[in-house]
């Protein structure tokens, strides 16, 4: 053992460190083979990146390796020795910690107690809770992961980004040597998951063994030490740092060569083009003020900006779903005073949801009510009863425009993956006949393939006169399609490039906050 | 964990047609169907077992008016938890209504139709303050019916007075209470007419699909422009007049009124809604699940009245009916519409805690 | 040395000595909290009652109505417990109406000895507790739906337990036990509300099983990776429930005097046992709540129930006060934060499976 006690926090010494190897692990659901032989092997002192497009296998993956799922062969071999009924409440006992997608904490409780939870400290007789020595330990974990907190706070006053470093610091508390971090830049802040990458960085440096999980390229090529690629199942590629290049790792994500696209849009005036969405000095503290822009017939307008800058509360607002402090949204020229969805959707105004899960899909319903469900009012009928029949085929119309692959279209949404069930949520709001679109992210979690056809529907759909508003926060996506940007900081409007000067480099510039003078 | 995604995930792989993917609109059929076989066991049991079962002046139909009443009060809860609540005042509701009626005849005077359609006004208003305080504060379903049921109560009570009125005139107790049609009491045509605009309702106007939209997810439904509170606050409206109607059906059956007949409807109601296969937590479920079950709940406790039970003991039956049906549908649910021999033999094989999956992606 | 023992150790030196408390406005934390701002309420309004009515702080009425709360008190902790986990027991009624009758007849027609009915009630509510614990635990049956239908089955039971008969005569220790004083204005009553109250705290606060109870109310999913046994907890709190409820039919039929196939449920004691524990601060949604909370709750009630009487508000009114009392408490939960919000918008149960 080779501790120094002269050594600080900040540079601690360095674990032996365990290994840990999953074999030839192979797992299939009703039929359908998920994961396909897969071999990985996690180093102490290495952050192994598991890359891949959605359904690719990684987050099955994961889950094996820290005991959600049972394999259905194959094995996990950890520090040497073999894991035999790895199962989520023995996995933390047995030092694997899976730091999830978004912190699962226990909101009312102590981040002091949230650390300890399941390995509360008692006195030795009569075995009751003994609260001093973890209070007096938790601020040291917490320094670990550089939080500045007082522990005894209630795990809800909290932000998101400081909830995930305690589910780090809850795995050093659980002496958990093997850390796997599940996309968990999703829910932050580009700041945020600098800090983040930093804490990772140092634990890397301690001798931890860490696993990160994403299909987030850019972050994975910038902390990785290894990464692997799976494809339907199966690792296609190995890489250690010093071969990693971005196209190879694509193409092996895709399977194919992606020639990177060229802006799509061309110049095109549309100075001349009817108004179809004004927004004039829109404010809701503390999430932005004074946004104000026009969008025009057949237009595609990014709104572009790094995660919690306040994009998704502007569409809220101008949606009806959030009440704005002061401003005005006209619709063709047409005031929508105290708006509700409703009234928007009325006037030709639709909002495709960012987070699809929660505010989108109806995931135990049939896709054909999940399609009609934006324009019920509207529905075909007798009298005031429905016609079913005619619903059905409105429906099926409409997924056969934007292309939903389904078993049927009496299947239920939760079945569908995650780009047909974006497809799906394109066509419930085709139906509505807009004339004005908000896309909030509308190829987050989307497999290659379907962003590329949505980008090919948003640009027709464009072409055909309808007004696009589209939030995101991938400058590429915002380059090859957008006619302007808007680049939004902090809840204000900070830039904007039109045409040929929409770049990545200068829109990424933007996005980090206003132009020095 | 039905941890089951059913996407392909390869491109070769051909589409898989199992039962999980036919999906929960299967199950619910199937549920329906398993309660029919239900009715029919128990229509037998009771044809065997209690003479002039089927006869015709005190055989079944007519005994159907004994237990009409809740039926009709579950048609309108059920309006509630497809929505992903609950109301429990509905009992105190039909006392209520029972007394303002027989109040409004006796005492104001006015005609029995016209204090029976200002009482029904009534109840909607007193619904609408159920929906309004839950959609405007924002307070469970739960505690504010909890709190109406009992502030309902008292009212019911105060109004009643030392001796409430009855003797109501003939045509009000022909038509709501002992008339029939042939063999075919009044009630139940007056119940045939309630389930079927309730069926109708909920399966295919504009206002169902929002109801059971609104119970599935709420906030996608809000998204998708449905106007929430307006739904839910017309379906606490369902619910208090639905319930209203069955404190005066029960005015016409028994001649008279009381403070308290309403309360212990409460929960044959909604063992009646959940038992129909209407999911608790919204969303799930068909209306004809409800009838079939009102129907089985209703001739349990008519079946044991007669046969010298009482009603605390019919209570009691009804509720371990409800806790046998719900073990047999959740295992039904866990397995996603398997067979229910493999549901049985898994239900009893150890289960894990997880969340369930909102789509196919691995 | 293994690869774990090096990280203990590794670990162990890491963590630095003492780190000072930071300091924190200890006096509004204080005042901001429930069980303060209810004693105050409480107080309050039983000041402003007396100047009305100058008898009403008497002893003998103090002890009158601290010795009625007790009932509640007993109850509404095991409903603390079970509200905290995100469940609710509707059964608590007729629970404790068979305690009742089950220790109330043997004590009437065989003088059963006072401490062997208090081990009987409490064995009585443990196997009712099971009950719940099964239906909830095993067969996954939402607990308002569970505890409805228990409600009824327990309801039977206790009517066909006392085939329609009522205890009407106890001997003179019961009695004793019920109405007598330790010194004027504390009943021996009290004694056991306070006494149940503070072992239910130190349990909830100083065990691990307590502080289960707390994290499966808060994320059952977390809880359970963290290797808590999410179902074991929620069974216990369910039992703990029945035994509570138990209890509470000892104290019942000792204060009374008296026990039938009513019992419970006549006097509300489900609606009671729920209003004490959400007026004490208890949240519907779980994951926080105290027993001194309901506790204090249940003497508000108590207060307030007599308060009625002695202003001549008629009783048929006290349901609705009770129902008033409830929206009151909720609306005015200063605690709920974002937590809540999120709780509110997603309304899942601690389910046992999905």
């Amino acid at each position: 053992m080779s501790a120094t006690a002269t050594e600080g926090v900040a540079s601690p010494t360095k674990l032996q460190g365990v290994s840990y190897v999953g074999t030839s692990l192979t797992k299939s659901f009703d039929g359908a083979v998920v994961l396909n032989d897969a071999t990985v092997t996690f180093e102490p002192g290495e952050i192994h990146s598991i890359v891949g497009e959605n359904g690719a296998g990684k987050s099955t993956l994961v889950k094996i390796l820290s005991g959600i799922y049972q394999p259905d062969s194959g094995t996990l071999v950890l520090g040497g020795e073999r894991l035999i009924g790895l199962h989520p409440h023995n996995a933390q006992q047995r030092g694997i910690y899976l730091v999830p997608q978004e912190p699962s904490l226990m909101e009312s409780l102590s981040v002091t107690e949230n650390l300890f939870v399941g390995i509360l400290r008692r006195r030795r007789f009569p075995f009751l809770v003994d609260w001093r020595p973890m209070r007096r330990e938790a601020s040291g974990y917490l320094e670990r992961v550089g939080l500045d907190i007082d522990p005894e706070m209630r795990a809800d006053e909290l932000s998101v980004a400081q909830q995930q470093l305690v589910e780090c610091a809850r795995a050093l508390v659980h002496r958990c040597q093997v850390l796997f971090f599940d996309e968990p830049t999703s829910p932050l802040t580009a700041h945020e998951a600098d800090t983040l990458f930093d804490v990772m960085r140092n634990l890397r440096d301690s001798g931890f063994t860490l696993g990160f999980i994403s299909h987030r390229l850019d972050e994975v090529l910038a902390i990785s030490d290894r990464l692997t690629v799976l494809r339907d199942g199966k690792i296609v590629m190995r890489e250690t740092r010093d071969q990693f290049a971005r196209p190879a790792v694509v193409s092996a994500m895709v399977g194919r060569e992606i020639v990177t696209r060229v802006r799509e849009r061309g110049e095109q005036d549309l100075t001349a083009n009817k108004e179809m969405l004004a927004v004039t000095n829109l404010t809701l503290e503390p999430y932005f003020r004074d946004i104000s822009f026009v969008l025009r017939e057949g237009e595609i307008l990014g709104l572009g900006g790094l995660v919690g800058s306040g994009r998704t509360e502007i569409a809220e607002t101008i949606y009806g779903l959030r009440s704005a402090e002061r401003g005005r949204v006209e619709v063709e020229g047409v005031a929508l005073a105290h708006r509700t969805p409703r009234d928007c959707v009325d006037a030709g105004l639709i909002y495709l949801p960012e987070d699809r899960g929660r505010h989108g899909i109806f995931a135990e319903v049939e896709v054909t009510r999940n399609v009609t469900a934006g324009v019920i009012h509207r529905l075909p009928r007798r009298g005031p009863l429905l016609r079913p029949a005619a619903e059905r085929r409105m429906a099926e119309e409409a997924t056969k425009t934007t292309a939903v692959r389904m078993p049927t279209i009496d299947a239920l949404m939760k079945t569908l993956s995650g780009g047909n069930q974006q497809r799906s949520m394109l066509a419930r709001w085709l139906l509505a006949e807009p004339k004005v679109a908000i896309f909030d992210e509308p190829t987050r979690g989307v497999d290659i393939g379907a962003k590329d056809d949505i980008w090919t529907l948003v640009i027709k759909l464009a072409h055909e006169g309808l007004a696009c508003l589209l939030i995101s926060s991938e400058l590429t996506e915002l380059t090859m399609i957008c006619d302007r940007v808007l680049a939004i900081y902090e809840g204000s409007v900070v830039g904007e490039l039109t045409g040929d000067d929409i770049t990545d480099a200068r829109l990424g510039a933007m996005v980090v906050g206003p132009v020095a003078r | 964990m039905s941890a089951n995604p059913g996407g392909t995930v390869s491109a070769g792989t051909p589409v898989d047609l199992s039962a999980n993917r036919r999906g929960r609109a299967s199950i619910d059929q199937v549920w329906v169907w398993v309660l029919v076989v239900l009715l029919g066991l128990e229509l037998l049991y009771f044809s065997l077992t209690s003479t002039g079962f089927w006869g015709g002046g005190s055989g079944m139909l007519s005994a159907s008016s004994e237990f009409l009443d809740v039926s009709v009060m579950a048609l309108g809860l059920a309006l509630v938890i497809f929505a992903g609540e609950i109301d429990l005042s509905i009992g105190a509701m039909a006392s209520l209504s029972g007394i303002v009626m027989a109040q409004l005849w006796h005492v104001e005077g006015l005609n029995i139709w016209l204090a029976t359609l200002i009482t029904l006004v009534m109840a909607a208003g007193l619904g609408a303050l159920n929906g309004f305080i839950i959609t405007k504060f924002g307070i469970g379903s739960l505690l504010v019916t909890l709190a109406t049921q009992f502030i309902f109560s008292s009212v019911a009570t105060a109004v009643s007075g030392e001796s409430p009125p009855y003797g109501f005139p003939k045509a009000f107790l022909t038509i709501t209470g002992t008339g029939s049609i042939g063999p075919i009491p009044a009630d139940l045509i007056i119940f045939a007419v309630l389930a079927l605009f309730i069926g109708l309702l909920v399966s295919r106007t504009r206002y169902g699909r929002s109801l059971v939209l609104v119970g599935h997810n709420r906030p996608a439904a809000r998204y998708s422009g449905v106007n929430v509170s307006r739904t839910l606050i017309w379906a606490f409206i369902g619910s208090a007049v639905f319930a209203a109607i069955a404190g005066i059906m029960i005015a016409g059956v028994y001649n008279a009124v009381r403070d308290d007949v309403g309360i212990p409807l409460l929960l044959p109601s909604v063992t009646i809604v959940v038992l129909g296969g209407v999911d608790i937590f919204g969303g799930k479920g068909r209306i004809s699940g409800v009838i079939i079950a009102s129907i089985i709940i209703g001739y349990v406790s008519v079946g044991l009245l007669d046969g010298g039970s009482t009603p605390l003991t019919v209570t009691m039956v009804q509720g371990i009916v409800l806790i046998v049906g719900l073990i047999i549908k959740i295992s039904l649910d866990r397995r996603g519409g398997v067979a229910f021999r493999d549901a049985l033999a898994r239900f009893f094989a150890r289960q894990h805690l997880g969340k369930a999956t909102v789509s196919s992606d691995v | 040395m293994t690869a774990t023992g090096q990280a203990l150790s590794y670990l162990d030196q890491q963590m630095p000595g003492e780190t000072g408390e930071k300091a924190r406005s200890r006096l509004v934390a204080i005042l901001m909290r429930r069980e303060v701002q209810l004693l105050v309420a409480l107080l309050l309004m039983s000041g402003i009652v007396d100047v009305l009515r100058p008898q009403f702080l008497s002893s003998s009425n103090i002890s009158f109505m601290l010795a009625g709360s007790v009932v509640i008190m007993v109850v509404a902790t095991g409903q603390t417990m079970v509200i905290i986990t995100r469940g609710i027991d509707l059964s608590v009624a007729p629970m404790l109406g068979i305690a009742a009758i089950a220790i109330g007849f043997p004590a009437q027609n065989h003088n059963l000895n006072i401490f062997v009915a208090l081990v009987l009630v409490i064995l009585i509510g443990i196997a009712l507790g099971v009950g719940n614990g099964l239906l909830v635990t095993v067969a996954g049956i939402p607990p308002i739906i569970a505890t409805l239908a228990t409600l009824s089955v327990y309801g039977g039971l206790q009517f066909v337990f006392t085939s329609g008969l009522t205890v009407i005569s106890l001997p003179h220790d019961y009695i004793a036990v019920g109405l007598e004083d330790i010194v004027p204005g504390i009943p021996w009553l009290l004694l056991i509300g306070v006494g149940i109250v503070i072992v239910a705290e130190l349990f909830l606060k100083f065990t691990p099983w307590g502080r289960a109870i707390y994290a499966v109310g808060n994320n059952a999913d977390a809880a359970y990776r963290a290797g808590i046994p999410v179902r074991r907890t929620l069974f216990m709190t369910y039992i703990i429930c029945g035994l509570l409820s138990g209890i509470g039919g000892f104290v019942y039929l000792c204060y009374i005097g008296s026990a039938s196939s009513t019992t419970g449920t006549d006097t509300n004691v489900n609606l009671i046992s729920i209003a004490a524990t959400l007026i004490g601060g208890t949240s519907l949604l779980g994951g926080r709540g105290r027993p001194i909370g309901a506790a204090l709750g249940a003497v508000f009630l108590s207060v307030a129930d007599t308060a009625i009487v002695v202003l001549r508000i008629l009783p048929i009114w006290e349901p609705a006060g009770a129902g008033v009392l409830i929206l009151l408490a909720v609306v005015t939960d200063r605690q709920s934060g974002p937590a809540t919000r999120r709780a509110l918008r997603t309304r899942h149960h601690a389910e046992v499976a999905a």
